[in-house]
């Protein structure tokens, strides 16, 4: 019998492999045998969980939705006793994820870590959007606030928000806001900005924040607004500028940046959030047992020294409860709703 | 003269590349339809298939037409999508057929192949045709794919016109084996991935594909079948630790 | 003399015990996931982030950079040896590396793809030590309108590299660029040509149709009737394993041309590395005597772009290591595991992690030494890999890109999406079109696109734009002159066939 030449290889090369996946491996194993558990006997009395959970991150593994998820959920896991594996489902705005989660099953064991994204300005923004982010999830908790700066290039000509507001307006027809694409939180809490302001200066799309933040310095558009995590070292090296920083607020690694109330300019408040969500119907039970578990990876030092690192805020008390973010997501599709036109 | 001159000996054939052509001018709604009759049971979603036969037929013999006319005599009104899909995909198709009947075609490879590539981009202009232009200076949605929609038009028009005017390679045979039953694996794997786990797709996948070849022995490609599925069920999930489902879902839960 | 010092601490960084097993474990995987078809880098350094978690930060670098250059020296090895080019800077190497293959000479081809790789690698660690930072410039002096520019050229070098007819290849780029504008409009977010289909919001995948054109289609086309007695000649044809003293001194000029081009094209964000490589195959069709070689299977196909690549590769991380911005997205899931650590990687990075930043570039020529001690022994491998029987090779190759691409977003329709471009691709093959210029255009068309639309939106609907800013006019004046030396001897030579048409 012949067997493939390849099978060789293939060992040769996986044995040196094998270490790296260790975790992935136990985490594996720990699944497969909470599964064989479930399978073997399914009517021994169920505590929630009794399997691994998954966490959809509706964006790329390493930006911010994900960094808070992962932070978050690795405590969250020490807590319930189970892992939980993030999978990052890329695709149109995080609505592509936001869709399989609404339609997953309620059991508890598909959870999605949304945004303010897809959790709020995907309403006005997608008038054919498969899901409602009221009528089909339960909210978990708030997990982290990450605030929203102005930025602009470093030959930009204001030298303060009030001279920045005003250059603006003067020259609407002139100058270009850069944003990473329709839908991204540069995109919608710019044109939060421009509704304030009253104008409608040229947006210039760029494909992630990584491409825009490169065009923003290399000096080839004016300005965007964007998430504190990107651009903290670059405004510490001195290759663009900071206005303001769009939070009641100042934040404690950029203490030198004014907030938008301070600088003149107190109607601009805009917080990118991340916040944990559940498929409609999930019982109530699992949402407090899962609330307790994301209260509790709040209160622990390591994980607020690592979010405080990234610039986020992390919520009061009052602000983790599932009421409160149902409050907030409320508030949130009426803010960005007359604000946000739709995408034909 | 040319257009004239060995027709007889090619009539035949050019009749029956015409009524090809014919078929592709209405394969999205035959597409359409054959997707509708799936709607009856309840799987997917879209018209029902009486609907898309009325509203696609309509289109065909009456909207377009009066579109057609409507547009000459100055009549902007928006025209459906079924008609968009008559007018910009349907009807170059057809003339298309038509013109092929009176033409020597001195290179079939090129000339179907030219004709084909048009019908791919006329698709995609009707694909696009809803989408918004220009706005001012700045490019719309539909700009680009409208822009190079037409450039394909262009482009594939001028190589079936290669095809009329040189010499050339014949139309090459197509196997049907090979592609129906690469095609059914692919196609159970993808059906089955997320139900039956990886295991068992990926067998049952390599059984199919394998059919797709009369020089297969069963025993040996069963047996290459189980080992490559072992390998698969290790190397994926655990060695690149890309999240699958292993087994059937109805044993896990 | 700073730089010694800082190489020597970087040396003295990565020569520690776990970061050389890092760096050997990121080679490792690296060859693997270039290996394996449909699984992407992207995907892979995306799947391994969490496994970074418990590492320290230096050690999880290095891994997830040896990840990423090494499945560009995997990449290869598909594209010789099944036509299947794994990622967009390999198609190119399929062209005449499969042809080399057919001729009984994949182990030339892939170990002159080693060899063109290690060399390309070690010249660009350099010159990212040396010159990162006044070439950082170049990066930022490229804006919208010079990436336009240095699209519309990389596609005229899509036109160049085609064997046959110019018109065809002319339109294989345009349904190229056609397919790459499904999915949601960058600007409006409007849904274009998706047909509601959720899958398609972001646009066809580089994998979903490289598999299919490429894989499938090649699959398909080898079962044909009759197909068998020339598989059958390969399995008997293959010969020496090394390259020939010939073979060598054939490959030198054009590894050291394409490792210039590479390491030059690499420094620019985003599609960089793609165009190097076609840009590095060009040249060598341009100077070659006999340009009718190529595609027929030159090993000088195979060295210049395979070196020019891997250059690209490494040169890529100069905008990340001196600036802090990604340029692709693998280097923003690098920035997101360093995010993970506490680092956020910006202009200062080198000054304020001069551990990271000076380990990783020692490293990077560390793991490429491993990579080719790695890669010659398993040329030999590979080359056994051929005489396995056809009939149990396709199921297998069918059923590692149905999961390779299944991996990449989970998403089923993907599969039958690559499905339905293999019938195409085997359409595409039996009307004489090629694939390679459909996948370029596809691989550029949302840069070309992207950028297309900023720079008339900066410059307010001014097309001169591309003329008047002096870098992009002489991209575009190169571009121009390429169509016209390409386009000039197919007219001449349609003018001989004429006259000697009757001999036909």
């Amino acid at each position: 019998m012949k067997m493939p030449a390849a099978w060789p290889a293939f060992l040769f090369v996986s044995q040196g492999i094998e270490m790296t996946s260790i975790r992935a491996l136990a985490g594996a194993c720990v699944a497969a045998f909470a599964s064989l558990c479930a399978f073997v006997a399914p009517s021994a009395a169920q505590t929630y969980p009794t399997r691994s959970i998954t966490m959809i991150v509706p964006f790329a593994a390493g930006g911010p939705t994900d960094v808070v998820a992962r932070i978050v959920t690795a405590h969250m896991a020490q807590t319930l006793g189970q892992s939980i594996i993030i999978e990052n489902v890329v695709g149109a705005g995080g609505t592509t994820a936001t869709t399989r989660a609404a339609r997953a099953a309620n059991d508890g064991y598909t959870l999605i870590t949304g945004h303010m994204g897809t959790h709020a300005a995907s309403v006005p923004l997608y008038p054919k959007l498969a899901y409602h982010p009221e009528k089909d999830f339960e909210p978990i908790a708030l997990l982290a606030g990450t605030p929203i700066l102005i930025l602009a290039r470093k030959d930009f000509p204001p030298k303060d928000l009030k001279e920045f507001v005003a250059y603006v307006k003067a020259n609407a027809e002139k100058v270009n806001a850069a944003h990473a694409g329709v839908g991204s939180v540069s995109h919608v809490s710019c044109e939060l900005l421009h509704s304030i302001l009253d104008i409608k200066p040229v947006g210039v799309p760029f494909n992630g924040t990584g491409p825009a933040m490169n065009a923003l310095v290399a000096g080839q558009v004016d300005y965007m607004c964007d998430q504190i995590v990107n651009a903290v070292p670059q405004i510490n090296a001195g290759t663009i500028k900071a206005y303001a920083i769009a939070t009641p607020e100042r934040n404690p690694s950029l203490p030198n940046v004014p907030t938008t109330a301070e600088a003149g300019l107190p109607a601009f408040q805009a917080q990118a959030w991340n916040a944990m969500f559940a498929p409609k119907g999930t019982s109530p039970a699992i949402v407090a047992s899962l609330n307790a578990a994301a209260v509790k990876a709040l209160d622990d030092e390591k994980v607020r020294k690592r979010l405080l690192e990234l610039g986020s805020v992390i919520p009061t008390a009052a602000e983790r409860m599932p009421e409160a973010l149902a409050a907030l997501v409320k508030s949130e599709i009426a803010k960005w709703s007359p604000v946000l036109k739709p995408a034909t | 003269m040319a257009d004239t001159m060995g027709h007889s000996a090619t009539a035949t054939r050019n009749t029956s590349v015409a009524l090809g052509f014919c078929l592709l001018a209405i394969a999205p709604q035959i597409f359409e339809f054959i997707w509708s009759i799936g709607t009856i049971f309840g799987w997917g979603v879209g018209r029902g298939p009486a609907t898309v036969v009325i509203s696609h037929a309509t289109a065909l013999l009456v909207g377009a037409p009066g579109a057609l006319f409507g547009a000459l005599g100055g009549d902007t009104k928006k025209a459906s999508s079924d008609v968009m899909l008559a007018l910009i995909y349907s009807y170059p198709l057809f003339a298309v057929a038509i013109v092929t009947v009176f033409m020597t075609i001195r290179s079939a490879q090129d000339y179907v192949g030219g004709v084909i590539l048009m019908a791919l981009a006329l698709f995609a202009l009707w694909a696009s045709s809803d989408l918004q232009g220009m706005r001012g200076f700045s490019f719309g949605a539909g700009t680009a794919p409208r822009m190079f929609g037409g450039l394909l038009v262009a482009l594939s028009a001028g190589i079936a016109l290669t095809g009329l005017l040189a010499e050339g390679a014949a139309l090459a045979h197509y196997s049907w084996r090979g592609p129906m039953f690469v095609m059914a694996s692919i196609l159970f794997f993808a059906l089955a991935i997320r139900p039956l786990g990886l295991v068992v797709s990926a067998f049952v996948s390599f059984l199919i594909a394998a059919l797709g070849s009369h020089e297969t022995r069963w025993l040996e490609a069963a047996i290459v079948g189980a080992c490559l599925t072992l390998g698969c069920a290790l190397l994926f999930p655990y060695v690149l630790g890309l999240p699958m489902p292993m087994f059937p879902r109805f044993l896990i839960q | 003399m700073e730089l010694f010092a800082n190489l020597a601490h970087g040396f003295v960084v990565a020569f520690s015990p776990i970061n050389l097993l890092m760096c050997l474990i990121g080679a490792l995987v690296g060859t693997l996931v270039g290996v394996l078809p449909g699984i992407g880098t992207i995907a892979t350094v995306a799947m391994l982030l969490p496994i970074t978690f418990g590492l320290p930060p230096v050690g999880a670098l290095i891994m997830l950079a040896g990840i990423y250059y090494g499945a560009q020296y995997g990449g290869s090895t598909t594209s010789i040896l099944v036509n299947i080019p794994g990622e967009a800077t390999s198609v190119v190497t399929a062209i005449d590396g499969h042809q080399m293959a057919k001729q009984g000479r994949a182990g030339p081809a892939l170990a002159i793809a080693a060899i063109g790789s290690f060399f390309a690698g070690c010249v660009a660690t350099v010159l990212i030590a040396v010159l990162g930072a006044p070439l950082t410039k170049l990066a930022l002096a490229f804006g919208p309108a010079e990436y336009f520019s240095l699209m519309v050229l990389g596609l005229i070098f899509a036109v160049v590299l085609a064997k046959g007819s110019v018109l065809k290849a002319i339109a294989m780029i345009v349904f190229g660029l056609l397919l790459s504008m499904v999915g949601s409009d960058i600007e409006t977010g409007a849904s274009r040509m998706a047909f509601n289909i959720p899958e398609l919001a972001d646009g066809l995948g580089f994998a979903t149709v490289a598999m299919g054109v490429f894989g499938f289609a090649e699959i398909i086309r080898n079962l044909d009737a009759g197909a068998e007695m020339n598989r059958d000649l390969v399995q008997q044809k293959i010969t020496g394993l090394m390259p020939t003293r010939k073979d060598l001194v054939d490959s030198t000029p054009p590894i050291l041309r394409g490792t210039v081009l590479g390491s030059i094209l690499g420094i620019l964000p985003g599609g960089g590395a793609v165009i190097a490589s076609f840009a590095a195959y060009t040249l060598e069709k341009k100077l070659a005597k006999n340009p009718s070689r190529f595609g027929r299977g030159a090993i000088e196909g195979v060295a210049a772009p395979e070196s020019a690549n891997n250059a690209a590769a490494q040169t890529s991380f100069i905008p990340l290591l001196t600036l802090g911005i990604p340029p692709n997205a693998v280097m923003a899931l690098m920035v997101g595991a360093m995010t993970i650590h506490g680092i956020v990687p910006g202009p200062q990075v080198m000054q304020k992690q001069p551990d990271l930043v000076w380990g990783m570039i020692a490293s990077m020529w560390i793991g490429n030494l491993m990579l080719i001690i790695i890669n010659l022994p398993l040329v030999g491998i590979w080359v056994r890999l051929l005489r396995v029987p056809y009939r149990l090779m396709f199921p297998s190759i069918v059923i590692f890109c149905a999961i390779g691409i299944y991996s990449v977003n989970n998403a089923p329709v993907d599969v039958i999406l690559a499905g339905v471009f293999g019938l195409v691709g085997y359409w595409l093959i039996k009307h004489d079109f090629e694939p390679a210029p459909l996948l370029l255009g596809m691989v550029l068309g949302p840069l070309m696109e992207e950028n297309l639309r900023r720079a008339l939106l900066i410059s307010r609907g001014d097309w001169s734009v591309f003329l008047t800013r002096p870098l992009s006019a002489v991209l575009l004046a190169i571009a121009a002159g390429l169509l016209v030396l390409t386009v000039l001897p197919v007219l001449r030579a349609k003018r001989d066939e004429v006259f000697t048409e009757s001999e036909n």
